[in-house]
């Protein structure tokens, strides 16, 4: 299983259609950065069906104000629960 | 556990890439993980210009780094390709190619592509932030 990071939002950047090309059946997106408007209401359809394996990093959606708006679909990790993604990944892809 | 290691390829304060590089790395040695290195290219090689001096209410990258080697032994390792021809020196390079003043200083160390190699050999994870 791998993890693959998207800092990129879908509203902005084709990259996230290239991650999701390249992932695996187990594999899991997180979303930081400016990813994280990918966890907003419509733009989080653009990951299709990741139910249970697409993340979004709390403190860039609370930079953003984003928290209250993140689509109940997607898993809020903060920066431990993302070094704990990386420890249970067998190797992490990065996307930007 | 276990051995990480960094590779960092946005420049300070252009893109959130080392912010986030930064935030991850103290949680990484937090955990208790070894966090063998840091390595920066490309635009990342900004991070390691001594003479950055962001406002004080603003954090400090530069330092942010030279904290973290200083409390975890943390090695950061600068590409010297990317460095020179940005203008990032240490005091042998700058001595090297007749230029006065020096712009990278220890704990940075400018180095070989050849290391990141070795870093992602050594190391169980690495992550890159990207700009």
């Amino acid at each position: 299983m791998l993890l693959h990071i998207l800092n990129r939002s879908p509203a902005t950047s084709e990259v996230y259609r290239q991650a999701l090309s390249a992932m695996g059946a187990a594999d899991r997106l997180l979303l930081i950065e400016d990813g994280v408007q990918g966890a907003l209401g419509p733009l989080v359809e653009c990951f299709g069906d990741l139910t249970g394996r697409l993340y979004a990093l709390e403190e860039d959606l609370s930079a953003r104000g984003l928290v209250p708006l993140c689509d109940a679909s997607v898993v809020k990790v903060d920066v431990e629960g993302f070094v704990t993604l990386t420890e249970e990944a067998m190797r992490t892809v990065s996307w930007f | 556990m276990m051995r990480y290691g960094i590779l960092l390829m946005g420049a300070p304060y252009s893109s959130q890439a080392a912010h986030s590089a930064l935030r991850f790395a103290r949680a990484v040695a937090g955990r208790g993980h070894r966090l063998e290195g840091v390595f920066f290219y490309h635009d990342g090689v900004h991070n390691a210009a001594r003479l950055a001096a962001p406002p004080q209410d603003e954090p400090h990258l530069v330092d942010g780094w030279a904290a973290l080697a200083e409390d975890h032994g943390v090695s950061l390792q600068v590409c010297i390709a990317a460095a020179l021809r940005r203008g990032l020196l240490d005091e042998r390079e700058a001595a090297r190619h007749g230029k006065q003043g020096h712009s990278v200083e220890p704990p940075f160390e400018l180095t070989g592509l050849g290391q990141l190699v070795d870093l992602g050999l050594r190391c169980d994870r690495l992550v890159t932030f990207g700009p």
